[in-house]
């Protein structure tokens, strides 16, 4: 039953498919023309060595041929049968290709990989059906033929193809094309030389299969192309400059892999604009991130650096790298700047710099909020902040540059105020802005410096100080620049903050007209500065008398203020001040430029050659202590004026000789100071440093707080702690003693914790 | 030897001659209606000084002249010395004393 | 400019805070320098021991030329001292805060006084008048014209 079934389909399919090949001929000579047909057709695609040459068709018959087995419906039949065969040729293919991939391989030159390309694109043309099979035969072809092709190109051939696509980019001018692409691919008259090499690229789908590589290729040639022109190259905006190079240079290139379907410009534009923008978008990341490399130089460089922070602004506008440009920032910052080595002025200039680079990126100011508070953290933890800073204020020119930028508006400080909603200027803070931020609104370079310390009086103290330690060391009577100042900062502080400056200055003034009016009466050498005890910062207040003609120049002198000036008197501050001083010895004139109790001294040896140490410290009397006169000794024994031999005792050398006769100096005066570290006094002061562990607290925190000071400002803030009944010169032991024990350091006078 | 002082540049405080001469104390004395030092100012004064200057009564109490007038303008002040409430009367300043 | 007051209290304040108060008279409260409150106990043998006061102490822009006013604070904690000079209302009638004020005067020596005033008081009574002045008494003791009764204070 089955069998007869079967048999009976297998007759009637043979049936039907004769009478569709015999087509209703007579006999069976419908079936021989098709089989004339057939073999033809199978002539005509047969995929031949194109080595050989190609036998001739006379193109009507094989498309009445084609025609026939189309009716027929044989047609798949036949491309069955031509895929068959091409499978049984590719060996053809695959032998050229590993003739070129070898050439290649051993010479690494893209000229093999661009003639390969040609030649596997004639290969595919040769093979190719006639269109009259219609595009699905088409394109099974162009499926079996790219299938073969990729399944045998080996491993090295993505690496040719980039470096034959890298030749590509400089095509521009005609003088730099490779005389092996001329020869390789076939020129059109107007076009670039690479044309051909990209329709065979199409054709051979390449650029289907490579398009990650090719557009690398670009990305790789557009950044190699920036680090090259823009690296350290921030004196002007460079964006403007790549972009044009990438208009003129990419951009045509790009029309051969992304645009070479257009046929008219406006077709080839739109076709281009989202690789374009493709391309600017890795432009801008390129630039941005080669900034963002470079930020913590270009801040330095700054205001040479405009150019680069301009770029840098325009890029961030189109890449999102504002974390990163923070984050690297940040980390620049502290590996080069917030560490102890850093110079405090250094830092502070650096953070000024780093205020006005970013606020040329991000006007806002969301950006300088992040990057800047670890800074600012940094800064109110070192101890000579605010001194740089008011320092810098007082345009302290020691290194010449000032923080602040001459052409700034001087204005108010500003002070962190709540938003004004009815301001029409407000906006929303940014979205990228964190919970604590804080516009500094067009705050200007000092306020956000001064806002670093949570009062301004902390500064107004500083400054105090400050503009004391310059107007006593005034002697020419000039001090215009330290008016000028005053004034500048009566504008930031606000003029109540500045009422002691004022009266400072104004005593300068004053001690003139009053020095002028005494030297009219009784001219004298002495020409004093007399201040107004409230409005100065404490002042060593350490008394002695001044001896002999000192003394009596003194004296003369406040005798003529009190008649000028007869309800006042003066209470002179021996300690401070300089004096000329011509000593003629025996045999030599010198001059110097000697302290107070230095002079004193020297008019004392006037009196008699050799004077013992206590001698000396009880005619002088007042508060000197031991360390106060030593000091002012071995600066005498350093002008070659007084020898110490044996130890205490002080001999006026009145001739040079002299010297030889108590020895060589400088081992002497080593002995001096080791002695005096065992003398039975010091185990008194280590008594009251014990004593004073109590106090220690206090000064601590206040040198902590404050930076340094001077011994009598921190005798003057001891007196608040409880039961602190030190005289100053029990302080001054103490202290002594707290930097023997590393504790403190002391510098011309200022003492600071050594920790810092 | 012969020392010669060429030039000295020196710095002194003034203080006002208030007679008491009461050593060189510390402090010195404050004004003691306004409670700032002589030397200081009162609280109208920004500059002190001749611009702030003392006034003496001859019961022998000084203080700022700004700050006595100031109470001495008031009728509560019957114009009777803060200190001891005897009539004030503002005594010469002692030139020679 | 801050009001004269201002630079004053403020000295007061330093000199209270680095020396503290006499004994028996603590500083209270002084957040401003409008209000200040103090409290006033009498020590040693008195009437008054183991009581305790507060005094309360306004002060105008002039002060110190214009005296302060001062009164007893009576609430839920403190009351006013039974003498024949203080009325049940806190208010004090004392030459020293009226015609004999003198701007030499202070906080702190205000409060002395007024701590002698009730050491040396021999009487626990209200002033006579006390029921007729609390009644018809102004809220601010400096607009009352007092008679003082006598001279003692």
């Amino acid at each position: 039953m089955a069998s007869q079934y079967v048999r009976e389909q297998v007759a009637l399919k043979w049936t039907n498919g004769f009478a569709r090949l015999n087509r209703g001929e007579p006999g069976i000579t419908g079936l021989l023309t098709f089989t004339e047909a057939w073999i033809l057709a199978r002539e005509f695609l047969r995929p031949r060595d194109i080595n050989e040459t190609k036998p001739e068709f006379v193109l009507t018959q094989v498309k009445l041929a084609f025609e026939l087995i189309g009716e027929c419906k044989m047609l798949q039949s036949l491309v069955d049968e031509f895929l068959e065969e091409m499978k049984q040729q590719q060996f053809l293919i695959t032998q050229e290709c590993e003739r070129f991939m070898s050439q290649y391989e051993s010479t690494s030159d893209p000229q093999y990989i661009a003639q390969l390309v040609m030649r596997l694109q004639q290969w595919y043309q040769a093979w190719q059906p006639a269109s009259a099979l219609g595009t699905s035969m088409m394109a099974s072809y162009t499926t079996a033929f790219q299938t073969h092709l990729f399944s045998i190109l080996p491993p090295s051939f993505p690496r040719g193809f980039k470096a034959l696509i890298s030749v590509t980019f400089n095509l521009t001018h005609r003088a730099s094309v490779p005389q092996w692409l001329l020869d390789v691919a076939p020129q059109v008259e107007g076009q670039r030389p690479d044309l051909s090499l990209w329709v065979a690229f199409d054709q051979l789908g390449f650029l289907d299969r490579y398009d990650s590589l090719v557009s690398g290729v670009c990305h790789e040639y557009v950044e190699e192309h920036i680090l090259e022109t823009c690296a350290e190259k921030w004196d002007e905006p460079m964006l403007a400059k790549v972009r044009e190079w990438m208009a003129n240079t990419i951009v045509p290139w790009m029309m051969m892999p992304y645009g070479r379907g257009a046929r008219t410009s406006e077709e080839a534009r739109s076709m281009l604009q989202a690789v374009g923008s493709r391309f600017d978008f890795h432009l801008c990341k390129t630039l941005s991130e080669l900034r963002i490399k470079e930020i913590f130089d270009i801040i330095v460089d700054y205001p040479d650096s405009m150019g680069a922070l301009q770029d840098l602004k325009e890029c961030l506008q189109r890449v999102d790298d504002k974390a990163l440009l923070v984050s690297s920032l940040r980390k620049a910052n502290h590996k080069r700047l917030l560490h102890p080595g850093a110079d405090t002025k250094l830092i502070l200039s650096q953070y000024v710099s780093i205020i006005r680079c970013l606020r040329v990126i991000d006007p806002v100011g969301v950006l300088l909020f992040k990057v800047a508070d670890p800074i600012r953290r940094y800064l109110r933890e070192r101890q000579d902040t605010i001194r740089c800073i008011v320092a810098s204020l007082v345009g302290d020119g020691e290194s010449g540059d000032s923080l602040v930028d001459d052409s700034e508006p001087i204005q108010p400080l500003q002070q962190p105020q709540a938003d004004d909603y009815t301001d029409p200027q407000w906006e929303p803070e940014p979205i990228d802005a964190g919970p604590e931020f804080r516009t500094n609104k067009p705050s200007d370079v000092i306020s956000t410096l001064v806002s670093i310390y949570d009062s301004k009086e902390l500064f107004v103290k500083e400054l105090q100080v400050l503009l004391a330690q310059r107007l006593l060391a005034v002697k020419d009577g000039n001090y215009d620049k330290e008016r000028r100042n005053i004034e500048i900062l009566k504008i930031r502080f606000g003029e109540a903050s500045l009422q002691v400056c004022e009266v400072m200055l104004k005593d300068m003034t004053d001690s003139r007209r009053i020095d002028q009016h005494v030297q009219a009466q009784q001219s004298s050498v002495l020409h004093p500065t007399i201040i107004s005890k409230h409005f100065w910062p404490p002042l060593q207040t350490t008394t002695f008398d001044m001896p002999g003609q000192l003394k009596e120049i003194q004296e003369r002198y406040s005798k003529e203020f009190v008649a000028f000036k007869p309800d006042k008197k003066l209470s002179w501050l021996p300690l401070l001040g300089t004096v000329k001083l011509e000593i003629e010895l025996d045999d030599r004139t010198i001059e110097i430029d000697a302290s107070p109790l230095e002079a004193a001294f020297v008019e004392l040896f006037s009196q008699k050659d050799v004077w013992t140490l206590n001698e000396l410290i009880d005619e002088v009397g007042g508060s000197i202590d031991r360390v106060t006169a030593l000091r002012a000794l071995s600066s005498l024994v350093l002008h070659e004026i007084l020898k110490e031999s044996p130890l205490d005792t002080f001999n006026l050398l009145n001739t040079k000789e002299d010297i030889e006769k108590y020895g060589v100096k400088g081992k002497q005066r080593e002995v001096v100071m080791q002695e005096e570290a065992t003398l039975p006094v010091v185990t008194v002061q280590q008594q009251q440093a014990e004593q004073m562990q109590v106090f220690w607290k206090f000064i601590e925190g206040m040198l902590k707080n404050l930076g340094t000071l001077p011994l009598d400002r921190i005798q003057q803030m001891l007196k608040f702690a409880p039961d602190y009944d030190r005289s100053i010169d029990q302080l001054g032991a103490f202290m002594e003693a707290a930097r023997q024990e590393g504790l403190v350091n002391v510098k011309d006078g200022f003492w600071s914790l050594s920790n810092a | 030897m012969k020392v010669t002082v060429k030039s000295w540049h020196a710095i002194a405080q003034w203080r006002w001659d208030t007679g008491s001469n009461s050593t060189e104390d510390e402090e010195g004395d404050v004004c003691g209606i306004c409670r700032v030092a002589f030397e200081g100012c009162c609280p109208s004064c920004k500059v002190p000084g001749d611009d702030c200057p003392l006034i003496w009564g001859e019961c022998s109490h000084v203080f700022h002249m700004h700050c006595l007038l100031k109470w001495i303008g008031t009728a509560a002040s019957k114009q009777q010395c803060p200190m001891d409430r005897r009539p004030w009367a503002t005594a010469e300043r002692k030139v020679n004393k | 400019m801050a009001a004269v007051s201002t630079r004053r209290l403020q000295k007061e304040l330093a000199d209270i805070k680095n020396h503290g108060t006499p004994t028996g008279i603590t500083l209270l409260k002084a957040d401003d320098f409008e209000t200040w409150y103090l409290t006033l106990e009498v020590l040693g043998e008195s009437l008054y021991k183991g009581e305790v006061f507060a005094l309360k102490f306004r002060f105008e822009p002039g002060y110190p030329i214009s005296s302060p006013a001062v009164q007893f604070v009576v609430d839920d904690k403190f009351r006013a001292p039974l003498h024949p000079h203080v009325y049940s209302n806190g208010h004090i009638c004392a030459s020293i805060l009226g015609t004999e004020w003198s701007p030499v005067l202070s906080v702190i020596s205000v409060c002395i006084t007024l701590q002698s005033m009730l050491a040396s008081c021999k009487d626990k009574k209200r002033p006579p008048d006390n029921d007729r002045y609390v009644a018809h008494a102004p809220e601010n003791p400096k607009k009352t014209q007092f008679v003082y009764h006598d001279d003692e204070v």
